[in-house]
């Protein structure tokens, strides 16, 4: 029985709430409308969590995306309102995260800062320097050019309901494809095997030859790239940039990848695991909005899901080992 | 006096008989040695006397009154203390604090009395004989010896229940010369206390120098208890090891290859400089005692600590990082199998193929089928008992834990095996499969590097041995008709 709901508890639980909402609200949650809105919605944080599990599968994770995501945003808009060209100013952007994420990377693994320390304290220096570069305004409107903005508009149109095209949004098929890419890196590469053995043993990897400290630094440039990404996405999304716009992403990524953890069989952060936890977050928030509840009491719900998930997998496995 | 005798205990793990009619009684006022070789079921048999394990079959009892041992905690209640080879310490407290930690904080006012707190720790400390060290000074900057001492005077401190045994697990395995004396001198006071000592141990010497009595365990059963004083050490070491050495060790192939190793002026921390030289085929056996540095110099080989010197493996400088070693053909398989080589909760396949993932690719991407079926072989021929690639490491056996790390050293078919202490921890029947598999692969070409505290492994398996000495080989003999006390008289012998 332990074992039982230690390998399904969590899935059925998933299922459970999907169900709830379907009975609930019978007309308007289990529709292709919703759920592409939902997959809109969603598609920031899948991207920050699945690049959030590769630090993960090491044991490290970074508190600094949020951040990051709010300043990426922040730097493609006001190189925007330069009048620099799209291209550019995304590339630019990315850059940043990428350059943010090789800081988190040097402190972790060449200085030996815990990661909690060191990417406390790059979160707030990039929430400051969010602030710096956009001198704590919001950008929008014309600074916002019509192109950028109408990516997250766009979609592949998959027919029509009424007069309206449905659309399969970019934002979404952006979030597949880093999903994708992601999971081949970690799944099927030798490159992911590696970060799963530091996870593993740290010791025995390091002595099997395993280069420990250019791989994790590696992995949180390839997590900081992946914030950047969300905050790019999420400023087309909302067609402005705002120095904490991206802020919220970070605790709701970790959650995700933690409520993972706990369809796996092993317990390991797993990228397609990650992603059954972001839909099951995204969908408790979608489905207590329709239902109009308080949104102060819906974080406490949401609170209360992740506890109950993370406890039954944690009672679950010491049930086992007895 | 008071008298613990365990008798007839039976403990299996799996199919593994780990205890087999073992028995002891130990008496307080005595030091009592508990031998065997490794996997003759002493840590076994301390564990059930900790309350970690549960005998499956056997009777214990204090003072002729049956006693019941299924937790840490009536262990302590039956007035027994358990030091083992690592120190339990909390390195940032002071010395009294560490002494207190399993015990309430002497108090006045609701506060802690800190004054009483030192004393307390101050007096104990005097009571074995270790008043050099301060009971205000850091646990962390005390040496692994005056660590040890503070944990047993922790026991000297007023408690519930008075200690009046205390096992020993190898004691002395950390302590430098100076240090194991200073422990030997408070084994001393306890003993004159009263209290009983079990002083587990493969140290010859020391243990003639301390045991009033010696009971020798084989293969989880009892062998004998004798007096020390009526017997000597080759009766010991013939009831330890009990069978022809022939049986246990396969048959020894001449080495005559050509040179294919030379390390010249190998130096690094706590080691060096030493200078040999190894053909093909050749097993090279390194006797040491503990801190003489017989484990950094492997790990320098695998080039896991920084080094200085020429290596050469086959005219080819050594790499001087692991993933360059993997890569060149070496293969390491470190002393802590747990902590050092595999990962416990994941699949055994994962830790056999983690120094080869480079050649199981194509293009980076990892070929799933390629590796199965090279665990799957690999498996085969170290004779794993797993119920497949996917089991995780944690629900193996302690041998064949080891079998998943010979696998992972064979899969690249290594010109250079680095092994230290290949055997611990493991039951005889492992053990032989594991000594064949070290034969073979000589037979093929391989040379073999093996550092092992089993002093008959050593002899048995190697063509020449090595003694290393506060970290240079003082000398080198053939293994061939060496005897043990030989060997140890050479490990103990300091350079002039």
């Amino acid at each position: 029985m332990a074992s039982f709901l230690r390998h399904y508890g969590s899935l059925i639980g998933m299922a459970a709430i999907v169900l709830f909402f379907w009975i609930a609200l019978p007309d308007t949650f289990m529709t292709l409308r919703n759920w592409l809105n939902i997959s809109q919605q969603l598609s920031m944080l899948v991207v920050v969590a699945v690049t959030m599990t590769v630090v993960m599968v090491m044991g490290d994770f970074d508190l600094s995306v949020g951040a990051m995501a709010s300043l990426s945003g922040v730097v493609a808009a006001t190189l925007f309102a330069q009048g620099m060209p799209v291209p550019v100013a995304l590339a630019a952007a990315l850059a940043v995260g990428l350059l943010g994420g090789i800081a988190n990377g040097v402190l972790v693994s060449l200085v030996g800062i815990l990661p909690f320390v060191a990417t406390l304290a790059t979160l707030t220096m990039f929430s400051g320097a969010a602030f710096l570069v956009s001198d704590g305004k919001t950008i929008f409107g014309r600074d916002i050019p019509q192109g950028f903005s109408d990516f997250a508009r766009s979609g592949l149109p998959l027919g029509t309901w009424g007069d309206h095209p449905v659309l399969l949004p970019s934002l979404t098929l952006l979030a597949v494809a880093v999903t994708f890419l992601v999971w081949l890196v970690l799944e099927h590469t030798i490159y992911g095997r590696r970060l799963y053995a530091i996870g593993g043993n740290v010791a025995a990897a390091r002595l099997a030859g395993v280069k420990v400290s250019h791989l994790r630094l590696s992995a949180f440039a390839f997590t900081g790239v992946g914030a950047a990404l969300a905050g790019i996405m999420y400023a087309s999304r909302v067609a402005s940039a705002n120095p904490v716009q991206g802020d919220g992403l970070m605790l709701t990524a970790i959650a995700a990848v933690f409520l993972g953890m706990t369809v796996t069989r092993d317990g390991q952060p797993r990228v397609l695991a990650t992603v059954a936890g972001v839909v099951t977050l995204g969908v408790m928030d979608n489905g207590l909005t329709q239902l109009q509840v308080d949104s102060y009491v819906r974080q406490v719900l949401v609170g209360a899901i992740i506890l109950v998930a993370v406890s039954i997998s944690a009672l679950g496995r010491r049930a086992v080992r007895l | 006096m008071p008298e613990l005798r365990l008798r007839g205990l039976v403990k299996t793990f799996g199919p593994a008989r780990a205890l087999d009619g073992a028995e002891l009684s130990l008496r307080g006022g005595e030091v009592h040695a508990l031998m065997g070789e490794n996997g003759a079921g002493k840590s076994t048999m301390i564990r059930i006397l900790a309350g970690l394990d549960n005998a499956d079959a056997g009777e214990v009892t204090l003072n002729g009154a049956p006693l019941r041992l299924g937790s840490p905690a009536m262990a302590k209640a039956a007035g027994l203390r358990f030091l083992h080879q690592e120190n339990h310490v909390v390195p940032a407290l002071n010395v009294a604090e560490n002494m207190h930690l399993a015990r309430p904080y002497p108090q006045r006012f609701g506060l802690v009395n800190w004054t009483a707190l030192r004393q307390a720790a101050t007096d104990a400390l005097g009571r074995l004989g270790a008043s050099h060290i301060d009971a205000r000074s850091e646990m962390g900057s005390l040496g692994a010896g005056d660590q040890m001492l503070v944990r047993i005077a922790a026991t000297l401190l007023a408690d519930e229940v008075a200690p009046w045994a205390y096992i020993m697990d190898e004691p002395t395995a950390a302590l430098t010369g100076a240090e194991a004396a200073a422990l030997f001198r408070a084994i001393g006071e306890l003993k004159a206390a009263g209290a009983a000592i079990l002083y587990v141990s493969h140290r010859m010497d020391e243990v003639m120098a301390l045991a009033d009595r010696i009971t020798v365990l084989r293969d989880g059963a009892h062998v004998a208890t004798r007096d020390r004083a009526e017997t000597t050490r080759d009766e010991i070491i013939r009831d330890m090891t009990g069978r022809d050495m022939a049986t246990l060790f396969p048959q020894r192939m001449a080495s005559s290859g050509s040179p294919a190793l030379a390390v010249r002026d190998l130096r690094a921390a706590g080691l060096g400089p030493v200078s040999f030289e190894m053909v093909e085929g050749e097993i090279l056996g390194i006797a040491g005692l503990s801190g003489s540095g017989r484990e950094v110099l492997l790990r320098a080989l695998i080039g896991a600590v920084p080094r200085a010197g020429d290596l050469e493996l086959r005219g080819v400088p050594l790499a001087a990082d692991p993933a360059g070693a993997w890569a060149q053909g070496l293969a390491y398989v470190p002393p802590e199998r747990r902590t050092e080589g595999v990962m416990p909760r994941r699949a055994l396949a994962e830790t056999v193929t983690l120094p080869h993932l480079s050649r199981l690719a194509n293009f980076g991407f990892f070929r799933q089928g390629r590796a199965t079926r090279l665990v799957r072989r690999l498996a085969e021929d170290v004779r794993l008992k797993a119920t497949g690639p996917n089991q995780p490491v944690a629900e193996l056996s302690g041998g064949n834990q080891q079998k998943v790390l010979f696998a992972r050293a064979l899969a690249g078919d290594p010109a250079l095996l680095l092994l230290d202490e290949p055997t611990r921890g493991v039951d005889v029947g492992a053990k032989f499969d594991i000594y064949t598999l070290i034969r073979d692969l000589a037979a093929k070409g391989a040379m073999v590097i093996i550092v092992s505290s089993d002093l008959p492994e050593l002899i048995g398996l190697s063509d020449r041995i090595a003694v290393l000495n506060a970290g240079r080989i003082t000398e080198t003999l053939p293994a061939a008709g060496l005897t043990e006390a030989a060997l140890l008289t050479a490990c103990y012998k300091r350079e002039s």
